[in-house]
């Protein structure tokens, strides 16, 4: 606000000695947003920073990083065929710890899955635009992460070749899955989470795709192109329609990004396990969820605005509100671990209170300690604006944040397993190889997609991007009237 | 090699037309017939390859014809093989038979009723009839069946390492018996037998061959008990003890409970006297003293922890104590220098003999084994001086055994006096003393001719080895401890051709009849006359009624008595430099018989819970002294110091396992592990299994021995065991109380007063489908153990297995803990690390009514039924696994791997051959198991006879399915379509109480634990779930399990300086915060009430 100078009604007698007393202060200076584009970038210039990418001859970077991702994720296959030949029993559970490894790398992958459509459809309904920049590349790693999420549940089960009996298929023996069933509830809710997931990613694609088309050079680019930009002309029409579509799917897309992981959180949370069995897991997983996932966001981007010299496009400010994102839901989920601790002692129940005891005493306490430093104590370096802006800081940090939340998932799998109800069952869970390469191959998998993504397609939205140049305001002196653009 | 089985002898009755059908299947044109009408079966017949395993299966497939009346076995195929052209009679195909037989242990025997599924025996239970058996049994006799379907047992007769025929073999014995002379240089070695017949032919042959000489070996030997009366008394008789009638019973290294003979007998007269109904009934008290933590010192109300070698002390000290009492003065001097070195608390064996003194005639002093003769002397003259005698104590007749020791015939071996050795089973060359050298020796004798069950350590390389054949393949008698004569039926043709110990003496006797059929008859018409038909109630009810022996009166010889004490002198004090070491019989494999038997392997060790080995134990202080403790961490693969004992030169090397409870500077070693050495095959399971702690025994130290040394090596070696946490943590999982408290409680229900929290108590939106459900189920089926009675045996254990085709798993997977119980006996300790108190749980199924893993089940794989069984179905589940992640008592058992198709070689991690890459017997796993996915990969030798051992009424499960308790659901099916077809249209289609078992109730000889329909108030079950004992598991949860359990009761000695005032697992308890249970009564009685 400016400063007001407020002139009362003054005495005529007065006047003359009051005039000289008024102090009239200058107009204060416009608050000036970062613009999101740097550097005052031309359309154009957008156009080709981000098509580019995907165009011309690969460069040695890209083959550095695809070749040992392929052979990652062949790893990944080759485990789980020797997991479907040989049992489930190549890898580390045993009762008590019946889950291991598999649903703590569902869980996680899920929960790097929220993201993406998180900015894509709430940023979007909340009208913040910096989600332009990232959604792109955001949307693209929920799938992907959603693929490698989906994975494990199917291979971790002991008849993988009945896995289809969790789809509500009609068949002649008239058996249907169990409804009551958190896993049955997980099969919907991925299952709708991945499909919305792709069209809304698919969606934002095609005008996008329409540049590629047009910039193609061969005739197969065009072709293909051409065949998935499904004859987008740009016309008016077709925009209006794209922004009709695009905003229902949006407002389709918002709900999915809570129920996803709330239901995987059900997973846990519908049994009676101590360390399970909680109201709060819903919004705690949500919340996780969202810290992982711009967490992983944070640590493809840097590297990748970098080496594609993207900076004017993802920006230190774009960097920056993320990781307040992530301080963010990293205090949620810090709270949430506080509060599972302070309910575990005011429920008087002891086998509560001692799951909780053992987790941050217990032989596990290494994992439970590992988790408190990367989601609790290290997302509070994000209050700091100098932290914020060092890309190098901020990626080591995201990396934290990831293994910490892999950990969160371990800590509330395998130690609320391992020490239950009866002492005599209690026991020590132990990775195998198998579980390490299967889980190391699902990174492959992932790079080995994402890899091909940048390659392939644009990895920003072109079109949004420039509908928040300053250019794109019609009052800006090249197109529009003010410098900023908004 | 192609064994055709022998043609089998023609009964005297029964049918004959099934010889026939050997007959008719030679023909050319039966081959046609059955390869056009029976593919799958008959093609076997014509391939020279897998003829042998045809022949196998169908050798396996005969039924004993005529009930088992017969005579001899005789053969009749399977359904599936031919159709029967007329039916033999009372036969249904499918329908289990049972046969009464025994099981024949050294010098007593097991009443047992075994079942026969179409021609094979598939699980073994006790006689109930029998008068001196409630139909409980060991953990023993119910593995036993397994080693009948060994594949690695011997097969072949063999001369020098060469096969040769039967006949070949019969031949030599001809032979032998011709040339014998007067048995000069003739010489025998046994073990043990209670066998009428074998005595019977024994006679014949000192008759016939008067300078043969006879010996007796058995490397854990019983027959100190007689010994000792016999000298007490001066006249040949053996103790029978009747631990039912003792209200007070002092066990001196006497492990009853888990190592003596005849614990299916034992247990079940501890346990009766342990059982009360009601406020206010008697219960038995037992003093231990020990120096291992053995189950009987687990189940005691007082333990002495002491060394084993200061037994003799304590025993003296506790006999000097009762003696100057009771008025025996003498006898007291004569034994006060030894109780001198008593080096315990003195006002235990003083408070200890003032219960047996105020409890003269109903008290009871046993003596173990593994003690001198000294103590057993001083055992006799308690007993004598509490006026036991003929009332917990009864004396036998027992004639002296004419035989003689393994150390006279490995001295005349060495003297060269032997000509020709038959060894009649055992395995010497492995458990013989092993100052004896015996594998040395034995090569000394000319001819070595050796009928044993393995070709093991003791195979003779240079002379004969013949098979012996199972009890379950061989006529016999017995007698078992109560002196009742019982038959041993054989339930199938020898499967490989084995010979008995009756049939080999008669061959060398040169008798005209070797049948062991016709052998038996004989000796039991000596015994019971002629008549077809006792012979035919003999068989029928598995023993000869009013056959036990009369007991007799003795007078005790107390100079004889003194004159051998006199002698004895007090063993030197074990210190950590001098180390006392204690043999003793493994929980599991006996003497080392079961050695390769995968289910002993597998069942825990009831202490230890330790799996696949044997391990050296010692006390937690005394780990500690000697640098060997290991810290528990509960990981998978204990890693425990390797070390080495070395005793008089000799030495062994071995894992350290700290023991709580275990006497200080005392190291236990299990027998019967760690078998090495055989020309063929040591045996694929019990192979590297343990170390041999035969190799430290010696002559003068059968049992205990002072003055070894320890030395640890630094290297670790993985242990798996299914129970590492040995603490309750306070929780009120087992509930326990002592007498006073419970009879002075004034609540409803103290063990429900336990609970730390009560269930909620809601109003649920919908009602329970489980209720409207009851209404249609005939029955309501529960299940209530009694935590009094249970001892820890683990029979059940093994009876579950046994019953419900669970797989071993192998060492490396136990690690894993993935072993596949369906019902485990949790284990903890309470108290201090060096004299606790140990309690045991059977933990199975729980069979909730509102099952925690019902609603998590995707695929709607666990569901309930009607008559409130939580049923599993095994074709729909997916193993998603989640079942047992919800269950609280963790009682789910998963199939990691298929089991039942895998050897175990291939079930060690941590990288698993996979069909994709791995070929058996030359051929590609993939395409052999797309020709026939049942095949698996393990051995057709294995293959073919495993499967025979399986319960047909039971699902084998496969891979990635999760399985457990089924409250026994195929016995139950059973007994309700048997009770509907009963009742016609009567409509009367309710089991009564009582009419069938389930696996672990069958076997446990404590009956702890009772089933049966809980909608019928009179029910045995419903009775005991009325107790006020009764309480559930984790209550709080609101599972409303269909298995509770009774309350333990503890009945301590208030004056003892170890009493206590509350069992240790309930001071526990209150220490962690909780309530007393029982100053709270009034408020929780109250709520009880109420609730």
């Amino acid at each position: 606000m400016a400063d007001a100078v407020i002139s009362k009604p003054l005495a005529q007698s007065d006047a003359a000695n009051q005039v000289a007393g008024i102090v009239v202060k200058a107009p204060p200076r416009e608050l000036e947003r970062e613009p999101m584009v740097r550097n005052q970038r031309s359309i154009g210039w957008i156009s080709d920073a981000i098509a580019g990418v995907a165009e011309g001859k690969t460069p040695r970077w890209w083959w550095l990083a695809f070749i040992p991702s392929v052979i990652m994720m062949t790893a990944c296959f080759t485990m789980i065929l020797y997991l479907v030949s040989v049992g489930v029993g190549v890898w580390g559970p045993g009762h008590p710890v019946m889950w291991g490894w598999a649903i703590v790398n569902f869980v996680w992958w899920i929960g790097i899955g929220h993201a993406g459509t998180l900015i894509s459809a709430i940023l979007f309904l909340l009208r913040q635009k910096w989600r332009t920049s990232i959604n792109r590349a955001a949307e693209a790693m929920t799938i992907f992460a959603v693929m490698c999420a989906g994975i494990f549940p199917v291979i971790h089960i002991g008849r993988i070749w009945f896995g289809w009996w969790l789809f509500p298929i009609p068949n002649g023996n008239d058996i249907w899955p169990q409804f009551r069933s958190p896993l049955m509830w997980d099969v919907f809710a991925v299952s709708t989470y991945f499909t919305v997931s792709v069209l809304f990613w698919y969606m934002g694609l095609i005008p996008d795709l329409a540049v590629m088309r047009d910039r193609a050079k061969n005739k197969i680019r065009k072709f293909a192109y051409g065949l998935f930009s499904l004859g987008w002309t740009g016309s008016n029409r077709h925009w209006s329609n794209y922004e009709k579509a695009y905003l229902i799917l949006a407002g389709l897309s918002t709900p999915l990004v809570l129920s996803v992981h709330s239901i995987v959180s059900l997973d846990f949370s519908v049994s009676q396990l101590p360390g399970w069995h909680t109201t709060i897991f819903p919004p705690y997983f949500v919340a996780g969820a969202v810290f992982s996932g711009f967490g992983m966001v944070l640590s493809l981007l840097i590297p990748l605005r970098r080496v594609l010299r993207l900076e004017d496009i993802i920006t230190l400010r774009h960097v920056e509100l993320m990781c307040k994102v992530t301080l963010a839901t990293g205090s949620i989920v810090g709270y949430a671990y506080g509060i599972e601790f302070f309910i575990a002692w005011y429920s008087g129940n002891p086998y509560e209170r001692y799951a909780f005891i053992n987790r941050a005493t217990g032989h596990y306490a290494w994992a439970y300690w590992t988790m408190i430093t990367c989601n609790v104590i290290v997302p509070q370096l994000f209050w700091f604006k100098k932290i914020r802006t060092n890309m190098l800081v901020v990626f080591i940090l995201s990396i934290l944040v990831n293994i910490g939340m892999w950990f969160e998932r371990f800590v509330i799998v395998v130690i609320s397993l391992h020490r239950d109800f009866m002492p005599s069952n209690w026991g020590y869970f132990r990775p195998t190889w198998v579980d390490i390469l299967t889980f190391l191959g699902t990174f492959g998998l992932f790079f080995t997609f994402f890899l091909l993504f940048l390659r392939f397609v644009p990895l920003i939205a072109i079109s949004e991007v420039k509908g928040v140049t300053p250019q794109a305001d019609p009052h800006h002196p090249l197109g529009g009237a003010k410098k900023g653009g908004h | 090699m192609k064994t055709i089985p022998p043609p089998c002898p023609v009964p005297d009755v029964g049918p004959k037309y099934w010889r026939s059908l050997d007959q008719l299947a030679d023909t050319p044109e039966f081959r046609q017939w059955a390869e056009r009408e029976f593919p799958a079966g008959a093609s076997e017949l014509t391939d020279p390859v897998t003829r042998r395993s045809f022949v196998k299966l169908m050798s396996a497939s005969f039924l004993l014809a005529g009930f088992g009346l017969a005579g001899a076995g005789c053969r009749r195929p399977v359904e599936n093989i031919y159709p029967f052209s007329k039916m033999p009679e009372g036969y249904v195909h499918g329908v289990a038979k049972f046969y009464a037989t025994a099981m024949p242990v050294r010098n007593t025997a097991v009443p047992l009723l075994a079942k026969s599924n179409d021609g094979r025996p598939t699980k073994l239970e006790g006689n109930p009839q029998h008068p001196d058996s409630n139909g409980g049994t060991d953990r023993y006799t119910q593995a036993s069946i397994l080693d009948l379907y060994d594949p690695d047992r011997a097969t072949r007769f063999t001369q020098d390492g060469n096969a040769k025929t039967r006949d070949d073999a019969v031949d030599f014995l001809g032979q032998l018996s011709k040339q014998a002379g007067s048995g000069k240089g003739l010489s025998f070695l046994a073990g043990q037998s209670s066998s009428p017949s074998r005595a019977r032919l024994q006679k014949v042959i000192s008759d016939k061959f008067p300078d043969a000489r006879w010996h007796e070996f058995e490397p854990v030997d019983f027959d100190i008990h007689r010994q000792a009366a016999t000298l007490a008394f001066g006249q040949p008789v053996a103790p029978y003890f009747k631990i039912d009638a003792a209200s007070i019973i002092v066990s001196l290294d006497s492990d009853f409970i888990g190592g003596e003979e005849n614990l299916y007998l034992s247990i079940r007269q501890f346990a009766k006297g342990r059982r009360t109904e009601k406020k206010g009934d008697p219960m038995n008290r037992l003093y231990a003293v020990e120096g291992l933590m053995t189950l009987t010192g687990a189940n005691a109300d007082h333990r002495l922890r002491i060394p084993t070698s200061a037994v003799p002390a304590a025993a003296a000290r506790l006999a000097v104590e009762i003696l100057r009492q009771s008025g025996h003065g003498e006898m007291a001097d004569v034994l006060q220098p030894l109780a001198k070195a008593f080096p315990g608390n003195e006002k235990w064996i003083v408070e200890c003999a003032a219960d047996l003194l105020a409890n003269k005639g109903r008290g009871l002093v046993l003596a173990g084994h593994r003690q001198p003769l000294a103590v057993h002397l001083i055992v006799n003259v308690l007993n004598v001086a509490l006026d036991n005698f003929g009332s917990t104590i009864l004396l036998q007749p027992a004639p002296e055994p004419k035989a003689g020791s393994i150390a006279d015939l490995a001295q005349a071996l060495k003297d060269k006096s032997v000509e020709t050795l038959i060894i009649l089973g055992g395995n010497p060359a492995y458990n013989a003393p092993a100052d004896l050298n015996w594998a040395e020796v034995q090569a000394k004798a000319k001819t070595v001719l050796r009928l044993g069950y393995y070709e093991d350590e003791s195979f003779p390389l240079k002379g004969w080895s013949l098979p012996l054949a199972h009890f379950l393949e061989s006529w016999g008698d017995a007698r078992t401890a109560d002196g009742t004569l019982v038959p041993i039926q054989p339930l199938i043709e020898p499967l490989f051709g084995g010979m008995t110990e009756l049939e080999l003496l008669a061959r060398i006797a040169g008798m005209d009849k070797t049948s062991p059929y016709d052998i038996v008859r004989e000796t039991f018409r000596g015994i019971a006359g002629g008549g077809d038909e006792d012979w035919k109630k003999f068989l029928h009810d598995g023993f000869l009624a009013g056959s036990a022996a009369k007991s007799i009166k003795g007078r005790l010889n107390p100079p004889a008595v003194s004159a051998a004490l006199a002698s004895e002198v007090t063993a030197a004090v074990p210190t950590k430099d001098k180390l006392e070491v204690v043999f003793y019989r493994d929980y599991r494999m006996d003497d080392g018989r079961f050695n390769n038997n995968g289910w002993m392997q597998e069942l825990p060790d009831p202490i230890t819970k330790l799996t696949w080995e044997n391990v050296i134990l010692m006390s937690v202080k005394t780990a500690k002294d000697l640098g060997v403790y290991v810290e528990n961490n509960e990981n998978n693969r204990i890693q425990a110091p390797w070390v080495k004992i070395q005793l008089n030169g000799r030495e062994i090397e071995g894992p350290v396992w700290p023991q709580p409870g275990q006497a200080d500077n005392t190291i236990g070693l299990a027998l019967g592990y760690g078998r090495t050495y055989s020309p063929r095959c040591i045996g694929r399971v019990g192979h590297n299994s343990g170390f041999n702690a035969y190799a430290l025994r010696t002559t003068k130290n059968l049992h205990f021995a002072v003055g070894a040394q320890l030395t640890n090596t630094g290297e670790k070696h993985a242990l798996s065991i299914t129970q590492d946490h040995g603490t309750m943590e306070g929780r009120p999982i087992i509930r326990e109380a002592t007498l006073a408290e419970y009879n002075d409680y004034k609540g409803e229900n103290f063990a429900k007063a336990f609970d730390m929290e009560k269930p909620p108590v809601f109003m649920p939106l919908y009602p329970n489908p489980l209720d409207k459900a009851k209404q249609a189920g005939h029955h309501q089926w529960g299940m209530a153990i009694d935590l009094s009675s249970c001892v820890g045996c683990s029979s059940c254990m093994v009876a579950c297995q046994s019953e419900n085709n669970v797989p071993i798993v192998g060492k490396y997977q136990v690690a894993n803990n993935r072993e596949m119980h369906w019902l485990r006996i949790d284990r903890y300790f309470t108290g201090s690390v060096e004299d606790p108190q140990m309690i045991n749980q059977p933990m199975l199924c729980q069979h909730c009514e509102s099952a925690p893993c019902e609603n998590v089940c995707p695929v709607n794989a666990t569901v309930h039924d009607q008559e409130g069984l939580n049923v599993m179905i095994y074709n729909r589940c997916v193993g998603t696994r989640y079942c047992s992640n919800n269950c609280p008592y963790k009682v789910r058992r998963f199939n990691f791997f298929d089991y039942n198709r895998r050897p175990l070689e291939q079930l060690q991690g941590p990288v698993y051959t996979t069909p994709l890459t791995h070929s058996t017997d030359g051929e590609w796993d993939l395409l052999r198991w797309w020709k026939d996915p049942d095949r698996g990969n393990k051995p057709s030798d294995e293959w073919e006879l495993l499967k025979l051992v399986k319960n047909p009424d039971v699902s084998v499960r496969m891979r990635g399915v999760m399985e457990k308790c089924s409250y026994c659901i195929q016995r139950i099916q059973g007994a309700e379509i048997a009770q509907k077809v009963k009742a016609g249209a009567s409509g009367d289609v309710l089991v009564p109480d009582g009419t069938f078992k389930t696996a672990c109730q069958q076997a446990c000889p404590a009956e702890a634990i009772v089933f049966g329909n809980i909608a019928d108030p009179d029910s045995r079950v419903s009775q005991l779930k009325a107790q006020d004992r009764n309480y559930n598991v984790l209550d709080f949860l609101n599972t409303k399990p269909r298995t509770t359990y009774l309350a333990r009761i503890r009945n301590p000695n208030p004056k003892m300086p170890d009493a206590y005032v509350m069992p240790f697992s309930t001071d526990e308890f209150i220490k962690k915060g909780n309530e007393n249970p029982f100053e709270s009564h009034g408020h929780a009685g109250k709520e009880a009430a109420n609730g």
